[in-house]
């Protein structure tokens, strides 16, 4: 082991300035002071008041959206036979809070990430409305673990804003009654004559008179809580910013550079860290010792535990650290050297262990009886690929944790670092700064935990950022999908009968112990989507939960672009059979219910939006598809295929949504782009495959992402069925891409695609008349 | 060696191979450009070298050694105030609210910002085929086609008025 500190005193690159933080901020300044304890008291009303924080007397926190939550999980979880309840842990303390500044500022801090889906302003535009404030009185900053905030679930699943609306709701217009009151009390006037004037009460006919918000909470100890009935909320159509487009407000830092995000943490006399990676899937280190690693300039220390798998460096500049654990001697066993066609056959959606997660009718009798169309759709493995690769800095000594981190669950790293270092929890201060993409990658924040590692062997602060080979190969892929698709239709063009039958490897049971695995039986992340949501007499959903040696987890909207790509090809390829037109073959087979009547008013939006039924410009089909949870979705893709180069070109994408109430109308559209975007690049692009052991895959030159070439035009409407709550934005647009361009293809070509991506060669292949 | 970047002087003791990006990120503390790959595909790294838009995780140190280096952080063109005029590009972003997690945007940013200064009225496919280098995984690809086109428009009216 190495520890040559005088080199590392003489070197450079350590020695730069930390990053300066600004107000609204993703990462905070790095010598920024933990914030003081805050007591909590419980009101009736489910807000919390917080007692004895620092500064003015008033705070109010929130609890996130039980009641929306428990809506959107009891959705996910009906399509497992049993909806297993512990799956959320509900935080005993909130994720949100409230406070005044000593400049009569509001304050929102929040544990939601800003991972550029726009959340920090999409939350603070439900702040202002119901505090009454006007935009720049808002202050919005991103907590850390030590605020005392706590958000278990973290930031995902597209539930950010849907639980974090009524709560937040509750607790700015109770802040607001409560300053009003006392507001009255040192004006002397009633309550009904004061209205927000600034940063303060004002008395409405003579605003000389006011009181701003911190005098009012400075001079009071004890708050006399409005009564529950006494709360008033803005009704929806009094909004005035919740419904605007409002401008984000972590963009400007983001065009010029500013922006902080975890590869970027700097602080004084930091080092670089790297890990030696297993070999293949299933290695196992044998031993592992300095080799020629001891001889890199500036390789200050050498970590090797081969017990718990972990040998890494730690040096003063990145590429010296990079090259160290390339000259490391490491022995592995590699286990099993696992293929592709192994893998293939393990997916199989057949044999032990299926779970029906949907039963209607006798699908297996009818299906029996009538004429029966039968077909098969697969998936392959994908990566999330954010741009910004997984990074962490850790700073462990004296004691002392600190870790900043670009993570969609600073809980879950806490936990994770408290017990790799064998320290209490709450000793351990995570930092979340902006994330340069998350996508359900960094709800596993392994590189945090190496920091902290290292840096405790260090006695330094240590930065560990992957390389882009690291990222595509340690963390968890999409999981590969295979699902068989039955059906028969009667004599007058209805299906009669409808079976799903789909395998899986996991998504959400990755993350959960065992027993609830065995409580819920299905994983409703690799579910999601698998549904028969037509109204079909006889349907039956069945899923098998394969185990793969391959680490499968969270990926934007989990199975929903696989599974909506199998149901929504295949209710194409029913209507082809009826002879039906696509878009009346599924209106006419909508359920009559609310939930019908949402989807039948984006089938409509979308078809106006992109003139279906009128003829396409030249050389080019149409296909359309849809997708239905909280959020209802329905798109037409229209494309033209190359046959001498088998290339398809996505030109254009129509999309229309029901996300219920819509905070950002323009936050929304960018999240519609941006699914379709990935929905294009997953339905002809990205893929990924195991091959002698090891997925075969290393940078951007094995798994090539869309680029602006090859992007479509996107162009959306947002649907206003009268929800009065929001629902998810971040995913579900992803659903219906695969189906709208398949079906498209099959338009303009009269073959169909059954597997992803569908590559030139497949489109070769299917124009040659193979099975694709 | 001696390093020009965003108009201030640097002397480093840096190996000449070491590359740009590091240096930049590591040793002056510019983390506005940013490491996407390490192999010149994705364009996360992109900065100016004597106004062309390259590869700052390829380029070693000893190749730029003397040359006008520019950053995203130097682009914006302040007047020794409070002030900073953004460049028409960054405003252009701005204006059609294009970053979604912006690690990608200072790649996407001084690549077009390179390209305009040299092409300022590009057809559409130009603007496609030279944005076509720089990954964006958030999909913002429709707004960056906007905003560059916007940019277009400023850039070429002011040549136009010089």
């Amino acid at each position: 082991m190495t520890q040559d500190r005088n080199h590392t005193e003489q070197a450079g690159p350590p020695a730069g300035s930390p990053n300066e933080g600004g107000e609204v901020k993703g990462a905070e300044r790095a010598d920024a002071t933990p914030a003081k304890k805050r007591r909590w008291r419980l009101t009736r009303r489910g807000f919390l008041i917080g007692l004895g924080a620092a500064g003015a007397g008033l705070a109010v926190g929130a609890y996130l959206g039980r009641p929306v939550l428990h809506e959107i999980m009891a959705e996910s979880m009906a399509e497992a036979e049993h909806a297993g309840s512990g799956f959320m842990q509900l935080p005993e303390e909130p994720p949100l809070w409230l406070d005044v500044l000593e400049d009569s500022r509001i304050r929102l801090s929040l544990t939601k990430v800003e991972m550029g889906q726009g959340v920090h302003t999409s939350i603070a535009q439900i702040a202002v409305e119901e505090l009454g404030i006007s935009w720049d009185d808002l202050v919005v900053e991103q907590a850390d673990t030590s605020s005392k905030l706590v958000d278990g679930f973290g930031t995902g699943g597209s539930f950010s804003v849907a639980t974090s609306y009524e709560p937040l709701r509750r607790a700015a217009a109770g802040m607001r009654s409560l300053l009003q009151q006392e507001a009255a009390a040192a004006l002397k006037q009633p309550e009904a004559a004061l209205r927000v004037e600034g940063r303060g009460f004002a008395v409405a006919d003579s605003p000389e008179r006011r009181a701003d918000f911190y005098s009012l909470v400075d001079a009071v100890t004890n708050w006399d809580l409005p009564a529950e009935e006494a709360l008033q909320l803005k009704a929806a159509d009094e909004y005035t910013v919740v419904g605007q487009p409002v401008a984000r407000i972590d963009i400007p830092d983001k065009v010029t550079g500013k922006a902080i995000y975890g590869y970027d943490m700097r602080v004084p006399n930091m080092l670089y860290g790297a890990v030696a990676r297993p070999p293949t899937l299933e290695a196992r280190l044998l031993s592992a010792s300095a080799g020629e690693a001891e001889a890199v300039e500036g390789v200050v220390e050498i970590v090797i535990d081969v017990e718990s798998g972990f040998a890494g460096v730690v040096a003063d500049t990145r590429s010296a650290a990079w090259s160290a654990v390339k000259a490391m001697e490491t022995e592995w066993d590699e286990g099993h050297l696992w293929q592709q066609e192994e893998i293939e056959a393990l997916i199989e959606p057949a044999g032990e262990g299926g779970v029906t997660i949907q039963r209607e009718g006798n699908a297996a009798d009818a299906l029996g009886k009538e004429t029966t169309i039968t077909a098969t759709y697969r998936s392959p493995f994908a990566v999330q690929a954010p741009l910004e690769a997984p990074a962490a800095l850790a700073d462990v000594r004296d004691g002392q944790v600190t870790v900043w981190v670009s993570t969609q669950s600073q809980e879950r790293v806490k936990g994770l670092i408290a017990e790799t270092l064998g320290v209490e929890a709450d000793g351990v201060r995570v930092v979340p700064t902006y994330l340069g993409g998350g996508f359900g990658s960094k709800l596993d924040t392994g590189a945090a935990v190496e920091a902290a590692r290292l840096s405790k062997a260090a006695g330094a602060p240590v930065h560990v950022g992957w390389d882009r080979t690291e990222a595509m190969l340690h963390g968890y892929l999409r999981p590969p999908t295979k699902s068989v698709l039955s059906g028969a239709l009667d004599g007058a063009g209805r299906i009669i009968a409808m079976e799903h039958r789909q395998g899986s490897s996991d998504v959400a049971f990755s993350f959960m112990p065992g027993f609830m695995a065995f409580v819920m039986g299905a994983d409703f992340g690799a579910t999601i989507g698998a549904r028969i949501n037509y109204d079909v007499p006889n349907r039956t959903v069945t899923a098998w939960r394969k185990r793969l040696p391959v680490w499968t987890g969270w990926w934007r909207g989990l199975g929903l672009f696989a599974n909506t790509f199998a149901v929504e090809s295949f209710v194409d390829e029913l209507a082809a059979a009826a002879g039906a037109d696509p878009l009346r073959f599924r209106i006419d087979h909508l359920p009559d219910s609310p939930a019908g009547g949402r989807m039948r008013a984006v089938l409509e939006a979308v078809a106006e939006l992109s003139g279906w039924g009128t003829a396409p410009p030249a050389g080019r089909a149409r296909g359309i598809a849809c997708f239905a949870s909280n959020t209802v979705v329905a798109q037409v893709a229209e494309v033209s295929v190359d046959v001498e180069s088998g290339e398809i070109t996505v030109h254009e994408v129509a999309c229309a949504v029901d996300c219920g109430l819509v905070v950002n109308p323009d936050g929304a559209k960018a999240q519609i782009e941006g699914n379709v975007m990935w929905g294009v690049g997953s339905t002809l692009i990205e893929q990924a495959y195991v091959k002698d052991g090891r997925l075969k895959l290393n940078n951007f030159e094995s798994y090539p992402l869309l680029t602006m070439r090859d992007a479509p035009n996107v162009r959306s409407v947002l649907v206003d069925n009268g929800i009065e709550t929001p629902y998810g934005m971040g995913e579900p647009p992803i659903g219906p891409v695969g189906g709208a361009v398949a079906n498209a293809f099959t338009a303009a070509t009269g073959r169909r695609i059954r597997t992803l991506p569908m590559t030139p060669a497949r489109v070769l292949d299917a124009l040659a008349g193979g099975e694709s | 060696m001696e390093l020009h970047v965003n108009g201030k002087s640097y002397t480093l003791e840096a190996p000449a191979e070491e590359r740009l990006l590091w240096v930049l990120r590591d040793w002056l503390g510019l983390t506005g450009t940013k490491f996407g790959c390490g192999i010149g595909i994705c364009g996360a790294c992109t900065v100016h070298v004597n106004g062309a838009a390259v590869r700052s995780c390829l380029m070693p140190l000893a190749a730029v050694a003397g040359a006008d280096i520019r950053t995203i952080e130097g682009l914006a063109e302040g007047d020794g105030g409070e002030t900073i005029a953004l460049h028409p590009v960054q405003q252009a972003f701005i204006d059609h609210q294009v970053p979604q997690c912006g690690w990608c945007m200072s790649g996407q940013i001084m690549q077009a910002a390179s390209f305009l200064a040299q092409n300022p009225q590009p057809s559409e496919e130009e603007t496609a085929r030279a944005m076509s280098g720089n990954y964006c995984r958030c999909g913002c690809y429709v707004r960056i086609r906007q905003a560059v086109q916007q940019a277009a428009a400023a850039v070429g009216g002011e040549e136009a008025a010089a």
